[in-house]
């Protein structure tokens, strides 16, 4: 089976006009992304995400190089109808509400009559609005409420691959944790879930793979497991010592040879902290 | 063919939805409904003075609102849509760019056709208004009435109407062109005023180039020959005008320019979705 | 396709179109001017006109109706606070901008030939009869002149040529040169029954009654058998009559 997304020597440059000469956002970019596996493509704003993730959805053409998705050229007809996309910062039309929004989307996929609205409902509750949120016009919408309903304008189609852009960017925690807890549940319904950020951390328990990029290029690829983990190094996490104990403790770990990189109490993040306090109904 | 039509269509209908609820266009209809029925203020004059007054101001009206209703409904199409981002949201479907483009064009099309018709039975009102109020003034002799008659009944106002919408058609056609262009709305709007007021001296333009032979200096040439090719000639529309003054005007020199406004309509739209197919968004 | 390509493709698009709707758009104007000014361009405004038009046309982009109606209503001002410099020019605009509508024409000629003339032989300001009637005469020149542009932008209608015909008649008591004008409405197709009489009418009164009553008879003779009562037969007949005695006491046919 052919790759969910493969791209080859991609490569894009944009012209400023009036002879301000050219920017170079994307160069020499080779990714594969497997069917079914949570993508992370991760790097500083500006770094070439963004146009990355355009050429492959076909909203821009690539320079050089090539891209395609599930086998198809991408922004052909075929390999658009095998994603979903959430752009970065909801631009959603305002004037719809969240019903029409989804609705819409769908028929641009040419959906349409009963399955169509089956499928909205259906979606809309997944993202917990529906009901009456639904109705509401998206203008008075919450950042995290137009994430939820951009996301399942996204999934209307049912496509094979999510693609995400920015997701968590300027999301509260609660939303951010809620967007994860979805990337997950994606990933059991065996869907290709592509995103980016810029927020290193938020990205850390749901990707499984990611590239990191930089100006442009490539700068790492791989499991976040092999590129995070210092295998030179070891921690412990304990409950239940003394002050005597550890002493003891680092006295044995000198006297056998290990360089003390640092102890103490360890912190929780603080993201976990704020969630962790917050009334129980809220927290999901 | 067919999932192509739903997906155009469904992009219409959003445009046209994105303008009803706008309050802009409501209050740019409340407005020209208000001074339609103000048009029938004029009272000092011959009842064919005070009927050519109230056809003019009406088809005034009714067309400035309509090339209003363009112009803003235009700025509303791809830039904003760019400006603001959702373009992305919708063009990441399988959706084909052309498609896009002939969906924005008929969903401004459909707000124009909606906004000229509700126009027109009021001016329609109107001219009957202006009917009774003048048979009862002037007296109810055969002569008088059938003569008020034939200006307030007169069928070839439809005719008129028609002429109207076409050339406010076109104006859309030439909008949603510039707006495949254009990155900011601005462009879009005074580009296509633009074409539209020069597109009133296209004969004219042409007539000099194709008269004035070698005499006139290369670039002046050049200049009327840019004019004559690229701008539509809006003066083929001033047969509303000889309608309004109660000219006889054949009804195949009416459909020749409906079929000239179509063609034209045409080849904006082609040539807009090839220079929108590879745009970058 | 590349972007290059779609370029060249749109612009191919617009210029290959631009020159296949060049005749197209040149046979509709031609096609126009003849439906509705009966004579293929360059239009039956004169030259100066349609260059101004064409300006002005662009400036008011299709709204030229409502400038043109804004200065009538001017000009009904001007002649209510008799300001007749202000009123001519307000009409000559009007015309200039809608030379289509015979109602200005008339209107405007009216107002000069009519309204400003006899305001002018009425004048105060003027001592002598002779300057006030040289005045009036100016502004009956005027009319004259308007209507006759107007008889050229409208040459379908009956109705411009039929006040030229008044205005001879009226004004100028140019008899003969008003017949001529009430001819050439006859040949209009939309004079109004009874100015098939004026000819004859005006022959009579410049003095030709040989050939007022030569008109009567060809004009009775056209009305058939069974005439049609709305062109007044018994009328006809009664001129005929009178016309025949008349010449009967007076031979020569001219008026002494």
């Amino acid at each position: 089976m052919s790759a969910a997304v493969w791209t080859q020597s991609l490569r894009k440059e944009f012209t400023l006009g009036w002879g301000r000469g050219r920017v170079l956002a994307v160069e020499g970019l080779d990714l594969e992304i497997k069917r079914g596996e949570v993508f992370g493509l991760l790097g500083p704003n500006g770094s070439g995400k963004s146009t990355a993730m355009k050429m492959i959805l076909g909203l821009l053409r690539p320079t050089a190089g090539r891209a395609e998705v599930c086998g198809n050229l991408a922004g052909t007809l075929a390999a658009r109808k095998q994603i979903g996309f959430l752009p970065e910062n909801p631009y959603f039309p305002a004037f719809l509400s969240g019903l029409e929004l989804v609705r819409y989307y769908g028929k641009l996929c040419g959906l349409g009559g009963k399955a169509l609205e089956g499928r909205v409902a259906e979606l809309l509750s997944l993202v917990r609005l529906g009901g009456e949120a639904g109705r509401r016009p998206l203008r008075t919408y919450s950042k995290g409420m137009l994430q939820r309903a951009g996301l399942a304008g996204a999934l209307v189609s049912d496509p094979e691959i999510v693609m995400l852009d920015e997701p968590t960017a300027g999301v509260d925690p609660a939303g951010s944790r809620e967007i994860r807890d979805l990337i997950r549940e994606l990933k059991e319904r065996g869907k290709t879930v592509i995103f980016s950020s810029h927020l290193l951390e938020q990205v850390e328990d749901v990707a499984d793979r990611v590239v990191i990029l930089h100006r442009g290029q490539k700068l790492r690829e791989g499991r976040l497991e092999d590129l995070l983990t210092m295998s030179g190094e070891w921690q412990v996490r304990a409950r239940g010592l003394g002050e005597a104990q550890r002493r003891e403790l680092h006295a044995w770990l000198v006297q056998h040879g290990a360089e003390v990189l640092g102890e103490g109490s360890p912190r929780e993040r603080l993201e976990d902290y704020f969630l962790r306090n917050l009334p129980e109904r809220e927290r999901r | 063919m067919r999932e192509s039509w739903r997906r155009i269509r469904a992009v219409a209908e959003n445009t046209f939805l994105e303008a009803v609820r706008q309050k802009v266009f409501a209050v740019l209809l409340v407005f020209a409904l208000v001074l339609l029925g103000g048009a029938n203020y004029f009272a000092e004059f011959s009842f064919q003075e005070q009927f050519k007054f109230l056809k003019d101001l009406g088809y005034a009206t009714i067309s400035l609102t309509g090339l209003l209703v363009g112009l803003l409904g235009a700025a509303q199409l791809i830039p904003a849509e760019i400006e603001r981002r959702t373009i992305l949201t919708a063009l990441c479907r399988p959706l084909r760019r052309w498609e896009f483009v002939v969906g924005k064009y008929l969903g401004l099309v459909a707000l124009l056709a909606v906004m000229l018709a509700i126009m027109g039975a009021v001016f329609w009102a109107v001219l009957r208004w202006k009917e009774a109020q003048l048979i009862g003034l002037e007296g109810g002799e055969a002569g008088v009435v059938q003569a008020i008659q034939a200006e307030s009944r007169d069928p070839r106002l439809w005719q008129a109407f028609a002429l109207m919408g076409a050339k406010l058609f076109v104006v859309c056609g030439l909008a949603v062109f510039f707006s495949t262009l254009a990155t900011s709305t601005t462009f879009v709007v005074a580009m296509t005023l633009l074409v539209y007021l020069i597109g009133h001296l296209q004969s004219v333009a042409r007539e000099q180039w194709l008269e004035s032979g070698e005499k006139a200096a290369w670039f002046i040439q050049l200049f009327l020959a840019a004019v004559a090719l690229l701008v539509p000639d809006f003066n083929l529309y001033s047969l509303i005008d000889e309608i309004v003054a109660g000219n006889v005007v054949p009804w195949r020199a009416t459909l020749e320019v409906l079929a000239y406004s179509v063609a034209y309509v045409a080849v904006l739209l082609a040539a807009a979705a090839c220079l929108f197919e590879e745009r970058d968004l | 396709m590349s972007r290059v390509v779609a370029l060249a493709l749109a612009g191919g698009l617009i210029l290959g179109w631009g020159i296949g709707k060049l005749p197209w758009e040149i046979r509709m104007t031609k096609e126009q001017r003849l439906a509705t000014v009966g004579f293929p361009g360059p239009t039956a405004v004169a030259v100066r006109e349609k260059l101004g038009q064409g300006l002005v046309l662009a400036a008011l982009g299709g709204f030229r109706g409502l400038a043109a109606n804004a200065l009538m209503l001017q000009a009904h001002g001007a002649w209510e606070e008799k300001q007749w410099v202000r009123v001519r020019s307000a009409l000559e605009l009007a015309t200039l901008l809608q030379p289509r509508v015979a109602l200005f024409w008339d209107l405007a000629s009216w107002h000069l030939a009519w309204n400003a003339a006899v305001a002018a032989e009425r004048y105060e300001g003027l001592e002598s009869e002779t300057r006030r009637r040289i005045e009036a005469r100016k502004w009956v020149e005027a009319g004259r002149e308007l209507l006759e542009r107007g008889t050229r932008a409208v040459p379908e209608k009956a109705l411009l040529f039929q006040r030229l015909g008044d205005l001879y008649w009226q004004r100028l008591s140019d008899y003969q040169a008003a017949a001529v004008c009430y001819r050439a409405a006859l040949t209009k197709g939309d004079a109004p029954p009874y100015l098939e009489r004026f000819v004859g009418y005006a022959l009579d009164k410049a003095g030709d009654k040989k050939a007022a009553l030569a008109y009567f008879q060809e004009l009775r003779r056209t009305m058939g058998e069974n005439p049609d009562p709305a062109r007044q037969p018994e009328v006809v007949e009664r001129e005929m009559q009178r016309l025949t005695k008349e010449l009967r006491t007076s031979p020569g046919g001219k008026r002494p």
